[in-house]
Parts: structure tokens; C-alpha cells; sequence
């Protein structure tokens, strides 16, 4: 359903125009963190954070920070103790004994608990009580200090320790731990404000044994030893404000390269990889040249870091001034495959750099800009580095990834806008998760999230010219440098941080160009656009007919209204149409420039400028047409299926200059498998100045014209006898030339064809014996002894296309699969993947290309049933140890063999891994793996389906997964794969049959037990947003009177209900909300201090204790702390201090002021306010509530 | 003339037998002897007729001090030189005939064709040799091929049967043994370095590619025996040459890069 809400984006961009207004009643102006022991054999780390604030309000008394994991000892403010709370809601987010199994409900719980700690919306995990004595100082807007002693013991998430386990001293065995995580998840290492919107500058102490090195933000001031001289201290000051998200940390015995072309520059790898290390990151410094050119703005950072480790969490992952990337993609000179990845790597990091860490976001919503600007300055660089066809290549891949991925899911929304109580017109209906939070965004979700951003930067380009682009970039950037070097307290800061509205507005300042409609249709709605072309030609008129069809209903898809270019290729030449798609117009008439009679002898002209020659027999002699290109720039996200006779396909293929269209006619050729695209196929892969892709691309769909063609197929198997000419001896043509890979276009070429070969099936639909005679051949006479280059890769294609030739075993009465009855042409095959597997054993290939290839033709030999199907030998590939790449090639075997055998075994096993396994990319993998391959579907029935499995799964995402963003919602997205949006149909009716919906005010028929399809309206209904279920509270400062009536208890067991109203009630306390209520209504801010005032007994909160102890030395976490509090009787957090504070009275005072009614009005709500805090306070902990069977476990105690 | 010259290196032949004892006394002797001969041609040369043995001697002495071997090819190719007898040969060696390629060299003119003749022409000469390069490059390759293959599956099966193994197959084990699965403790190390063999190959490569700019013959034979050398492009986009412009590595010493800086003692604590 896209989305029909146009007034609260305009809202939004109003609020946008009066600046950056913090969520946050503070401003963070300097954070000092100082990490003065780490232990690797313990994996623990123990420090002290400091942060400076300055509060902006004057009744401040609580300050929320964010905090994960950490174990907090003590915390004073000003050197004074202060006593804090620690309550993470996200730690579990549905009590356990709740029987709902059902995704919407967990879904809107997690997006509940994750806003009730977004430091974005004023909230966080951590909340500090400033003590009493400093409440005059408060008020007078004076500066604070919170010092925070932690800890952190075998940290699950934020950081990663790698400590392999062999002899020697830590720095000898490689050991080394860095910073990770999903978009803000710093929180998860030390306290702070993990937002991007806080900027501080920042002081960082790090001391470490005295043969590491610690690599963090900023310039190393100095490295000092400590007085033992045993260890190291070092320290890093950065001046340019920060986000906590956007800092990073690397310790490790790293060998230490200084960038030789620019000093400023350090390289850092694991020990013995230096020589890679310095081939890997020669190139750096032209892509630094690169982006401080179009940017016409030098590098905003003193110094650049780059670190490269192992068991990395991402590729790549940018932090200011340092990069943290995968040591995997470090490479010597001989590797060809991976130096262009690599390269884009760095070049990724590097635009991030720019945008992303020195330009932060203002919020969520904003995410876009940044992922777009730096996608957009990386595809400039990808155009320049691999020039355009490239360039054009990656757009058109990236544009063919959105359209399938909006298709299928229902659309990607840039631009995603909350505004308050209009919670139905939530964007993402469609998605079984929630768009609010970066943390409760499917991966994959992101991902296209970040393409789909950066093809919106390049469609504003098209329409504003990269010229003003970049214009606007080097406004932004100066923009910041100029703000960044601005000393706190000035209001400055916020220009570092980027939002849509500024963004937009520079656009339109600097362009001078209305781009809106443009923006409302690709950032604030989601949706592609679907084409359907045909045309017809008339003779008569010299026209041509056009019919151009949308499809807008289904799922994904969203209407295009505008101009849209059509190219034409005539025999005259080629021209360019701009049409108005509108409303109701199919039909467009394009009239023609050339006569059907053509001129034989005449060149035709291309839109290039080139002229060629061209056999037109094939043509239409009626039609001067030659193809018609529908939107050939790609300034439209669009899917085109465009329908036009063969002959016009091939002259596409063989004449239009543009790769993307060239694909296309590859790709559509694929329908006419005829002689004369078998030629225009073969001419293509032949021709040398065709892109290598393309070629690429045209042996793959030779290999199906071939099969579609095989009864009238003639002369020898497709692209052999090409091969043969290209790379085999002249002399002895069943003989591959020794390798030489000089030319990278004919080795990609090389590489490919014998794989698109083994795709060919003769009558009986199996490989022809020639084609896998030729393919061991090649394998047998390959020498690369006088090749610069490795040749793992290609030996590596070389399995796979034995593997592609593997067909189905006939199989007689299911006997089983014994070496005796092995088909002879398998033995062959077999016999290469032994030999090839057991060589890598003792020369092992780069990355392990080959034992990748291996494993996957090996399950390929089992599938088909030749070999018996067992997962023993992937699960060993699969365990720690091994390079990462053959571990997940072997994981991808075991979840292929869950699903084909339907193991419960294996699938226990692969559970198993995902809680268990050290590496959080294997993890994350396996969910993913498991997600993309199923070992069963919502629709499908399964023995695996049981309610053993739901539980386990439920609790994985539950509460297994809580210190990993990116797990926990891979977990949501496997059990959606699996069990979809309602209740798992494998599980007992709930026993409670009635449920109250407090929305429609009446009991209905508990919504779980109806069958999904018929539940499918419910959740049409109810589903929109988290809060849909909670209706009558969304806005409690506009509720009516019937429903202040609700008893509050029918609703005890929704613990969404509650985080949500954790956060409804701490919103008050933050300025950003003011604008939701009249700004005299002061008092209603603070209902919990008013409350006290307004005579509720004043009682102690049942969820809190004081935690401030004298002497921080105390060994017991806060979190024991807090359980002893059980009294039940219900009262919000400081309501006594407040009371007795001058605070209160303060208050009061102002409340005088109010009219009458109005505070009769206030009156009631706070009321429900106590009632709600009432219930919410008891909820966490109330062991004893008659309703709930609930075990003692409280949510902050479950870690 | 040649009477003094006789009596002169008769004599020194007769001083010299007296007291022959050991090699080294021999050598010198007979060095002092040769050089008496060629005092006394040299005065014949000038004209003397006869000469006292002292001065002889003297002369003798002079030239011992004082011989500069670097004039004395010109010297001995002067015009109106003096032919020396030949010593009396006692045994002429028989050189053996069975081996003859080639023309045997004469003496240049100022070698006294006494001495001996050059060794024959096969001990020194190249002999060039050439393959039929189309049937034999197809046979080299196949052999080369299986032999290749030989030796992997030789020592695969060798390492399989050593140690333990994986089987895709229940009932036998050992038709495609595999080598058992073995984690690393730090895996990436094996999977990024490239190995020894490879590095050497690349070196190898690398100097063949030396050889082959250098020295263009070579390059014809290359490609006699290797028709894909001919194909060889130029450096693509991809490869670059990481060397620096020589400056820089001259100021290595002065970069001043953080890291780079040494370690500070710990101060004392401030209060």
C-alpha cells in the first residue's frame, strides 16, 4: 500500500527548517574515555568513560544514556555518587511466558523496546539521577561532569576478541579485539550517547600491552609507557566533533606500514601480512585524490587509518578517520579477482569517510543522504577507475537488484516519516518488521535501503547536473569544516549534521531547480515503477504506435506520472523521444523519420555519431525501424518488459554502442532461440571490442539457445570451437595455450565459457561427453608455470563447470548410491575434485578458491543423487578454524542438505551454531543462508514444523540474539520465512480464546486462533504499526474521555504496551516533544514529579533502589542490586524528591497560570499516567501478579 | 747470433740442473732460464754479437723488475721479431681424430706454430641443435601434463594413506580418498600468502619477463616453444608498478608519523 500521507512530510521539513532540535534535554560538548586494562585471556575490558554536558533545560534531573553490556560500578557527577538505573527492555523483549508465538506481536514489542533506549527519541538503557545537591546548579544551565567506571566480561556484541589458540604470548599469537556493529552500536562498549545526531570532541586512552598497538579516531598525541614499562598507554585526541557512533577501536600486535605517499596515512595489519599489506593499499592514495577532487575539499581529518583484521563483522566498516576492514581482502600482485573488489572496498570506506562520518545524520529518517552522497561520489569513482561501461554495468545491476527486491518484499522506503498519531499510515505495512529504528531493519532490507539511495542521488543528478551536485557536496562539506573547528556551546555543530530538508534546500539553492516531484516519488514513497512496451508500426502514417502499460497494484510497485525517453533507432538514425506518461494515456504516436525503402549502399548513422554498415535482410521491409529503447538513461527505477520482434534484438545486440542495452537484448534473446541469435550471440562473444561482460553474459545465454535448440543444433557444441580458437594451441587444438592472464578481459572470457559450456544438454538432457572430454582437458593440461598471475580462480571455474555438468543419476528402484554403480563420467569428475581437494591441503590457493569449489560440486554430485547425500563432510569444512570462505561454502551444503533431506538433526545443528559459533559474520550467515533456502515455508507442511522449533526460534530472537543487532534481525527474518506473520499453524490453540481489543472496545475472538488467511484482514487492520494494538494510547495528550474509562488491568500481559509507555512517559521530560502540546503545559512534562505535588502518596518505586553506595568498589553488578526491590506498591521514580524540591513548587507556579479547565484536564491525564506507571512499574518485576505465570526472571536480569 | 744465444741458455739450463731439488726451485729456474733466452734474442735483436754473462745476468735482473705485461702484446706483434727455436719435443701427444666438427683454427701469426694446436672445435663451439617444434610440443605437453598429474595423485594418495581421511562413500574408503579436513589455528594466513612455490614461480615470471625485454633472442625462442608468449599485452590498468619515485625513499628517515615516534617514559604523577 504506498503510503498516501503527504502532510506529515511537509510537517517534518518545517520542523527541519527551525535547525537541528536534540531529542536530548542536554548537549554532550566532550567525552573522555579511557579503557586502562584489557584482558585477552579473560576477554574482558575495564574503564572509565567521562562525558561533559550541559544541560538546555532547567529542571534536569534525569540523564538517560545509553549502555549495553557493560557492567557499571559506579557513577558520579561532578564527583559526587549519583545513583543510576539500568533497564534494557531489548534484552527480552516479550516476557517468556507469553504464548503469542505470533511475529506482528513480537515485531511491534521490538520496535517498542527499541525506541523505549533510542537515544533519538531522549531515551536510553541507562538512567542517571542527578543528585540533589547539584540541582541549583542544574538550573542555572552549568556544566556536568559524569564519570562512569565499567567494565565489560566476554563482551557478545561491540567488540570482537580474536584469540587464537596457540603457544606463545598474546602478541605472538595474533591476538587482537576491535569495535563492531550494526549502524549505532557503541553503546555495546562503553557508555554514552550512541547516537549519530550527538557530536562531542572526544579524548581516548587506551592502555595496552607494550607489543600492541591501539588504533582509534583521531591523532595519536603520544604513547606513553606505564611505570612498569610492561604495557602502553595511548592517547588520541580528536577535535572534530564526533558522533559516539562514529568511534572505533583496534588493538592488536599490528605491523605498522605509513602510507608512502602520504604520511599522514597509516596502514595496519596482522603480523607476517605486510607484504600484502603494502600491495593491497598502494592505490589508496589515488582515490584520495580522486574525492578531494570532485569534492573540491580536502580530506576533513589530520589523519586516516586504515586496519585490517580477521573475523571482521563487514567488509568494511567506516569510523572517523579510520576504517576497519576484512583482512581477507588483503591480496598479493598475482590475484586478478580480487584486486577490483578490494579497491571498491576502499574506495567505499573512503567516500563514507566524507559523508557518513565527518558529515553526520541529524536522524534516522536522514540515514539516505548519506548512504546516497557517498554511494553516488563512489559509483564517480567507479566510472573513472573502470570507465563507463563499468559504470553503466553496476547501475544497471544495482537498479535490476531494487526492482526484484521491492517487488518481491513490497517496497524500500528512503524517507520513512512518523508523525505523531498517524500511526496508520505507517509506510511499511508490508514489512514483518518495523522501518523506525536502523535495529529493527532486516539486513537485507538495508542493503537495498543503501542502493536504492544511491540510484535516487544519481537520478537528482540527471536532473540537476552532476555540476550542481557536486556543488552541493562541497557546500555540506564546507559547511562543516567551517563549523567543525567552532569551539563547543555554539550552536554550530549542527551543520555537521545533514538532513533531508537541509539537503534539499542546498539543492534547490544551488540549482535554482524544483526537484520535489521527484523526491516525493522515489524518498517519500516507496515502490518502483513497472513498464509493459509493445508497439505496432504504421505504414500508412510513417507512425510509430507506442502502447506503454504500468502495473501500480501489485505489491512494490507505485504509478509513474511524467516524461519518459524513448530512443529509436531508425534506418536514418537515431532519435530521441521524450514522452508524457500520464494518467490515462497508453497510446503515444512517435513519428518517424525514415522511409521503409532503404538506401542499400547507405551507412547507418548510431546515436553515437558512428556510422555503420549493416546487413538489413533481416529487417522488416516495411518498417524502417531497427529497436526501440525504452528509458535507455535508467532515470526512472523502473522494470521495462518490452516486447519487440527478434531480428530487432539482434540489431540491438549487434549495433547499440550502450552495454545496458546490450544486456538487455542478451537477455530477451534468450526467448528466440533461432539460428540468427545464435549468431548475433556467437559475433558478440567473438568480437574483441565488445565489454567483457557483455560477452560474459552471451555465453550464458548461448548455453540456452543451444538447449532450446539441441534437435536442430548443428556443427560441433556451442562456443567450443570459439574457445579453441581463442585459447587452444594452433597446432594441437585439443591443447589449452599455458596460461597467460595479461589481457584480463580474455581471462574473465577464459574462466567463463568453459562454465557456460557445461550448462549444454544434448537430447537425453545430459552434457554432452564432448564438452566435459574438452572441460578435463583444459583441467588436464593446464599450465601456469610462465603465468605473473595465479591461476586459483580459474582452476576454481574449472570444478564449477564440472559441476554444471553433473545431470540427475538414473536412479533404478532407488537403490542405494555405492561406489559400484557410479557412472563412469561422474568417476571422472570425482576423480578431479579429489585430487584438487586434497592439493589444496598442501598448496593451499588464495582465499581457498578451490576447496570453495570443491565443497559446492561435491553437495552438487549429492543432490543429484550420485554420491549418497551426507552432510559429515561439510559439517567438519564447517567448523572454527577454517578460513572463513570454506566455512560458509560448507554451511551452505548443510542448509541445503536441512532442506532437501528435511534433517531436524542438521537443522539442530545449524541452531546450535548460530548461538554458539565465535564469529559473528558465520552467524549472521547461517540465518541468512537458512532465510534464502528454507528448510520449509509458512505454506508447506513439514515434519521439521514443530513447536519445539517455534520456541527455540522465538527465544533466539527473543532474547538469544540481543547483543547483535544484525542477528536478532536475521532471526526475525528466518522465523517470518518459516512461520509468516501470525501464529506458527504447528501450535496448540492459546488457551485464552477471548482477547479485548481496547481499540473497537469490545472481546472478539482471540485474533491467533483464526487461520492466517482469514487473520490476513485482522492484520490489515491492526497491524500498521506496533501501536496498533495499543490504539487508544497512542497520544495520550489527545485521548478521549472513553477511553480513560479502560480498565487498565485487562492489558497486563503486553509487554509492548508497556516499553511503549516506558517510552511515552519519558518522552515528557524531553524538549523536542514540546510541540506536541501547548508550551505553557509545562508541568504535564513532568508528570511524575507533579504527581507528587498534586498529593498521589508519595511512595517508594518498586523497580528502583537507591544504587548509589558509598565506596565504588563494590563487586556486585547493579543489575543484582535492583532485585531485592519487590514491594509492589506502585509510584514513580523521584516523586518524592520531587516533591520536596523547589522544582515542584516551580512547577506549581506555573500551573496557577493555566485555565481551568485545561487542568482539569491535565489533571486527568496524569491520572492515567500514574496508572500506566503504575502498571508499568510493577510489570518487570511483579512476581507476583495473578495473571501472569511469570517467572522471577526480570528483563534486565535475563543477560 | 744464435750460437750466443745457445750457449747463453746453455748455460743457464746447465746452472739450473745443478741443484734442482724441489718444484718451486724448479720453476724459478726455469723462469730464469727463459728469460736468459730472451736477453740474449733481444741483444741479437739489437745487433750484439756476443755478450759476457754478467751483463746478461744483469739484463735478466732488469727484466725480472721490471716487466710490463700490458705492452707486451704489441710488443710481440712487432715486425722484425725474433723466431726462438724450438725446444727439443720429446714426446709429440696424438691427438685423437674420433671426434671432428668443425675446422680446426690455425695459429694466430704470433703464436710460433710450435706450440701446441688449438683443442678441437666440439670442445669449445656451441653446437646448435633444433627440435621439430609442432609433433614435440604436443607430446612435451601431454607428458608434462600427466606427469604433472602423476605426482599429485602419487603424493595425495601417499598423504591420504598417512594420515587420516574423509570418504563420500560409506562402503569404500579408499577409491577417492579425501585428506581429512584440518582447522588452522590462525586460518587466514594459509588462505592469504601466497606459497613458496608460488612465490618463486612469480619470481621466475619475473625475470623471464627481464630476460625477455632484454634480450630479443631469447624471445624468439621463447616463443618457438611457447606460442601464447606472442600474445603478451601490455600492462593493463589493473597492474601497477608500486616502485616510488627514488626521492621518496629518501626521506623515509624524516616522516613524521605518529606511530612511528618512540615510546615516552612514564613522567611522575602529577597531583
Amino acid at each position: 500500500m504506498p503510503p498516501t500521507g503527504l502532510e506529515p512530510c511537509k510537517m517534518n521539513r518545517k520542523k527541519g527548517d527551525k535547525g537541528f532540535e536534540s531529542p536530548r534535554p542536554y548537549k554532550l560538548t566532550h567525552q573522555v574515555v579511557c579503557i586502562n586494562n584489557i584482558n585477552f585471556q579473560r576477554k574482558s575490558v575495564v574503564g572509565f568513560v567521562e562525558l561533559t554536558i550541559f544541560p538546555t533545560v532547567a529542571n534536569l534531573n534525569r540523564i538517560k544514556l545509553n549502555s549495553k553490556q557493560c557492567r557499571i560500578y559506579r557513577v558520579r557527577i561532578n564527583d559526587l555518587e549519583a545513583a543510576f538505573i539500568y533497564n534494557d527492555p531489548t534484552l527480552e523483549v516479550c516476557h517468556s511466558e507469553s504464548k503469542q508465538r505470533n511475529l506482528n506481536y513480537f515485531s511491534n514489542a521490538y520496535a517498542a523496546a527499541v525506541s523505549a533506549v533510542d537515544p533519538d527519541a531522549g531515551n536510553g538503557e541507562l538512567c542517571i539521577k542527578v543528585p540533589s545537591e547539584l540541582w541549583r546548579h542544574v538550573d542555572e544551565l552549568k556544566v556536568l561532569k559524569i564519570h562512569i567506571n565499567f567494565s565489560l566480561d566476554q563482551p557478545k556484541g561491540g567488540l570482537h576478541f580474536v584469540v587464537p589458540s596457540v603457544e606463545g604470548s598474546m602478541a605472538e599469537r595474533g591476538a587482537h579485539v576491535f569495535s563492531c556493529g550494526y549502524q549505532n552500536s557503541t553503546r555495546f562498549w562503553f557508555p554514552c550517547v550512541d547516537s549519530y545526531s550527538e557530536l562531542c570532541t572526544w579524548k581516548l586512552e587506551f592502555t595496552v600491552d607494550a607489543a600492541m598497538v591501539a588504533v582509534s579516531n583521531g591523532d595519536l598525541v603520544e604513547t606513553v609507557y606505564t611505570h612498569d614499562m610492561r604495557k602502553k598507554t595511548f592517547h588520541y585526541m580528536l577535535t572534530i566533533p564526533t558522533a559516539a557512533s562514529n568511534i572505533s577501536l583496534a588493538i592488536g600486535p599490528f605491523e605498522i606500514l605509513v602510507d608512502p605517499y602520504m604520511h599522514e596515512v597509516t596502514h595496519f595489519c596482522l603480523p607476517q601480512l605486510l607484504p600484502l599489506l603494502k600491495h593491497t593499499t598502494s592505490y589508496l592514495h589515488e582515490v584520495f585524490e580522486f574525492y578531494e577532487e570532485i569534492l573540491t575539499c580536502r580530506y576533513p581529518y589530520s589523519c586516516f587509518k586504515t586496519v585490517f583484521i580477521d573475523e571482521a563483522y563487514v567488509e568494511v566498516a567506516a569510523y572517523a578517520s579510520m576504517s576497519i576492514f576484512s583482512t581477507n581482502l588483503l591480496h598479493s600482485a598475482m590475484i586478478i579477482d580480487e584486486t577490483p573488489l578490494t579497491r571498491r572496498c576502499l574506495a567505499q570506506s573512503l567516500a563514507q569517510q566524507f559523508f557518513g562520518c565527518f558529515i553526520s545524520r541529524m536522524s534516522w529518517s536522514d540515514e539516505w543522504v548519506l548512504k546516497g552522497i557517498s554511494g553516488y561520489i563512489y559509483g564517480l569513482w567507479m566510472k573513472k577507475t573502470f570507465g563507463v561501461n563499468e559504470y553503466r554495468h553496476w547501475i544497471k545491476e544495482e537498479l535490476d537488484k531494487i526492482v526484484a527486491y521491492e517487488l518481491k518484499t513490497g517496497g524500500v522506503l528512503l524517507h520513512p516519516i512518523f508523525g505523531g498519531g498517524k500511526e496508520k499510515d505507517n509506510p511499511a505495512s508490508h514489512l514483518h518488521f518495523s522501518i523506525k529504528h536502523p535495529h529493527t531493519l532486516s539486513w537485507e532490507y538495508y542493503t537495498m535501503f543503501q542502493c536504492k539511495a544511491h540510484l535516487v542521488m544519481r537520478l537528482i543528478e540527471n536532473r540537476i547536473s552532476m555540476e550542481f551536485m557536486l556543488q552541493v557536496f562541497n557546500k555540506l562539506l564546507s559547511l562543516a569544516s567551517t563549523a567543525s573547528s567552532q569551539k563547543f556551546q555554539s550552536h554550530m555543530w549542527s551543520q555537521m549534521l545533514v538532513s533531508t530538508y537541509g539537503f534539499l534546500k542546498s539543492i534547490s539553492n544551488v540549482s535554482g531547480k524544483d526537484i520535489q516531484p521527484l523526491i516525493k516519488q522515489w524518498v517519500d514513497q516507496s515502490g518502483v515503477v513497472k513498464f509493459y512496451g509493445s508497439f505496432a508500426f504504421n505504414r500508412k502514417r510513417n507512425v510509430l504506435e507506442l502502447e506503454i502499460k504500468q502495473d501500480y497494484t501489485s505489491p512494490g510497485t507505485q504509478k509513474y506520472v511524467g516524461p519518459l525517453k524513448v530512443t529509436v533507432q531508425e534506418l536514418d538514425g537515431s532519435f530521441n523521444h521524450t514522452l508524457q506518461i500520464e494518467e490515462n494515456s497508453l497510446k503515444h504516436d512517435i513519428p518517424c523519420h525514415s522511409k521503409s525503402r532503404r538506401n542499400k549502399k547507405k551507412k547507418i548513422p548510431l546515436m553515437n555519431g558512428e556510422e555503420v554498415d549493416m546487413d538489413l535482410s533481416a529487417m522488416d521491409a516495411d518498417s524502417p525501424l531497427l529497436w526501440i529503447r525504452i528509458d535507455p538513461d535508467m532515470s526512472v527505477l523502473r522494470k521495462v518488459e518490452f516486447e519487440q520482434a527478434d531480428f530487432m534484438w539482434q540489431y540491438q545486440l549487434r549495433y547499440e554502442r550502450d552495454v545496458v542495452a546490450q544486456q538487455e537484448s542478451i537477455l530477451a534473446l534468450e526467448k528466440f532461440p533461432t539460428p540468427a541469435s545464435r549468431l548475433a550471440l556467437t559475433d558478440t562473444l567473438e568480437h574483441e571490442h565488445c565489454f567483457y561482460r557483455v560477452r560474459m553474459a552471451a555465453c550464458f545465454c548461448l548455453a540456452k539457445i543451444a538447449n532450446s535448440m539441441v534437435s536442430t543444433w548443428t556443427g560441433p557444441p556451442a562456443m567450443k570451437s570459439l574457445f579453441t580458437r581463442m585459447f587452444c594451441c594452433k597446432t594441437c587444438p585439443n591443447i589449452v595455450k599455458t596460461n597467460n592472464f595479461m589481457s584480463f578481459q580474455s581471462y574473465f572470457l577464459q574462466k567463463t565459457m568453459p562454465v557456460a559450456m557445461a550448462l549444454l544438454r544434448d537430447v537425453h538432457n545430459l552434457c554432452p561427453k564432448e564438452v566435459l572430454t574438452f572441460i578435463l582437458d583444459l583441467i588436464k593440461y593446464n599450465d601456469n608455470r610462465k603465468n605473473k598471475f595465479s591461476d586459483n580462480y580459474y582452476r576454481a571455474e574449472m570444478i564449477d563447470a564440472l559441476a554444471n555438468s553433473v545431470t540427475p543419476a538414473v536412479s533404478v528402484n532407488n537403490e542405494v548410491r555405492t561406489l559400484d554403480n557410479l557412472n563412469p563420467d561422474v568417476r571422472l569428475i570425482l576423480e578431479e575434485i579429489t585430487r584438487f581437494l586434497n592439493m589444496e591441503k598442501l598448496l593451499p590457493s588464495y582465499r581457498h578458491t578451490i576447496t570453495v569449489s570443491c565443497l559446492k560440486a561435491i553437495r552438487v554430485l549429492q543432490k543429484n543423487g550420485h554420491v549418497p547425500s551426507d552432510p559429515a563432510l561439510f559439517k567438519s569444512y564447517a567448523e572454527y578454524g577454517h578460513f572463513v570462505d570454506i566455512r560458509i561454502a560448507a554451511l551452505e551444503a548443510v542448509v541445503d542438505y536441512t532442506k532437501v533431506d528435511r534433517s531436524y538433526e542438521e537443522l539442530q545443528w545449524l541452531l546450535n551454531m548460530i548461538q554458539t559459533d565465535p564469529v559473528p559474520y558465520v552467524r549472521h550467515k547461517i540465518l541468512n543462508m537458512l532465510t534464502k533456502n528454507p528448510p520449509f515455508t509458512k505454506n508447506l507442511e513439514s515434519p521439521l514444523c514443530n513447536e519445539a522449533l517455534v520456541d527455540q526460534l522465538w527465544k533466539l530472537m527473543n532474547s538469544g540474539t540481543s547483543h547483535d543487532w544484525r542477528l536478532r534481525c536475521g532471526a526475525v527474518d528466518l522465523y517470518f520465512t518459516l512461520f509468516g506473520l501470525s501464529r506458527p499453524s504447528c501450535l496448540p490453540l492459546p488457551e485464552l480464546g477471548l482477547v479485548l481489543n481496547l481499540k473497537e472496545k469490545k472481546a472478539v475472538l482471540n485474533p491467533t486462533i483464526i487461520p492466517e488467511t482469514a487473520a490476513g484482514n485482522q492484520e490489515a487492520a491492526s497491524n500498521p504499526s506496533s501501536h496498533a494494538q495499543l490504539g487508544g494510547f497512542q497520544n495520550p495528550f489527545s485521548c478521549s474521555q472513553e477511553e480513560e474509562e479502560i480498565d487498565m488491568d485487562t492489558v497486563h500481559d503486553s509487554q509492548a504496551f508497556i516499553s511503549h509507555h516506558l517510552n511515552m512517559l519519558e518522552r515528557p521530560s524531553t524538549p523536542g516533544l514540546s510541540k506536541y502540546r501547548p508550551a505553557s503545559s509545562r508541568s504535564s512534562l513532568i508528570p511524575q514529579h507533579s504527581s507528587g505535588s498534586d498529593g498521589t502518596p508519595p511512595t517508594k518505586p518498586p523497580w528502583t533502589v537507591e544504587l548509589a553506595r558509598k565506596g565504588a568498589g563494590k563487586e556486585q553488578s547493579p543489575l543484582e542490586m535492583s532485585v531485592p526491590a519487590v514491594p509492589a506498591a506502585p509510584l514513580s521514580l523521584f516523586a518524592k524528591e520531587a516533591a520536596a524540591s523547589k522544582h515542584g513548587e516551580h512547577r506549581r507556579r506555573h500551573e496557577h497560570k493555566k485555565k481551568k479547565k485545561k487542568h482539569r484536564h491535565k489533571h486527568r491525564h496524569r491520572h492515567r499516567h500514574d496508572a500506566r506507571e503504575r502498571e508499568r512499574d510493577r510489570e518487570p518485576f511483579a512476581f507476583s501478579s495473578p495473571a501472569s505465570g511469570r517467572s522471577a526472571r526480570s528483563p534486565s536480569l535475563s543477560d | 747470433m744464435a750460437d750466443t744465444a745457445a750457449s747463453a741458455s746453455g748455460s743457464g739450463t746447465r746452472s739450473g740442473s745443478k741443484h734442482s731439488t724441489n718444484p718451486a726451485d724448479n720453476y724459478h729456474l726455469a723462469r730464469r732460464r727463459t728469460l736468459q733466452v730472451v736477453v740474449s734474442s733481444l741483444l741479437t735483436e739489437a745487433g750484439f754479437e756476443s755478450a759476457e754473462k754478467a751483463s746478461v745476468e744483469t739484463l735478466t735482473e732488469m727484466l725480472q723488475s721490471c716487466f710490463n705485461v700490458d705492452t707486451l702484446p704489441a710488443y710481440a706483434k712487432r715486425s722484425q721479431r725474433m723466431v726462438i727455436t724450438a725446444p727439443p719435443v720429446t714426446n709429440q701427444p696424438v691427438t685423437p681424430k674420433a671426434l671432428t666438427a668443425g675446422q680446426n683454427r690455425p695459429h694466430p701469426p704470433h703464436i710460433p706454430s710450435h706450440f701446441p694446436e688449438f683443442p678441437d672445435p666440439h670442445t669449445y663451439i656451441k653446437t646448435p641443435t633444433y627440435r621439430e617444434p609442432v609433433s614435440d610440443y604436443q607430446v612435451l605437453r601431454e607428458k608434462a601434463a600427466s606427469q604433472r598429474r602423476d605426482v599429485e595423485r602419487a603424493l595425495t594418495r601417499f598423504m591420504a594413506k598417512t594420515g587420516e581421511t574423509q570418504s563420500l562413500f560409506k562402503d569404500d574408503v579408499s577409491t577417492f580418498p579425501l585428506i581429512a579436513a584440518r582447522p588452522f589455528t590462525i586460518p587466514y594466513l594459509t588462505a592469504l600468502l601466497p606459497s613458496e612455490l608460488e612465490m618463486q614461480q612469480m619470481e621466475e615470471t619475473d625475470s623471464l619477463e627481464q630476460d625477455e625485454q632484454m634480450d630479443t633472442e631469447n624471445l624468439a625462442l621463447h616463443v618457438s616453444t611457447d606460442d601464447s608468449g606472442a600474445e603478451k599485452e601490455n600492462a593493463s590498468v589493473l597492474q601497477q608498478n608500486p616502485a616510488l619515485p627514488g626521492s621518496r625513499n629518501g626521506e623515509e628517515s624524516v616522516i613524521d608519523n605518529p606511530y612511528l615516534r618512540p615510546v615516552k617514559k612514564p613522567k611522575i604523577r602529577r597531583k
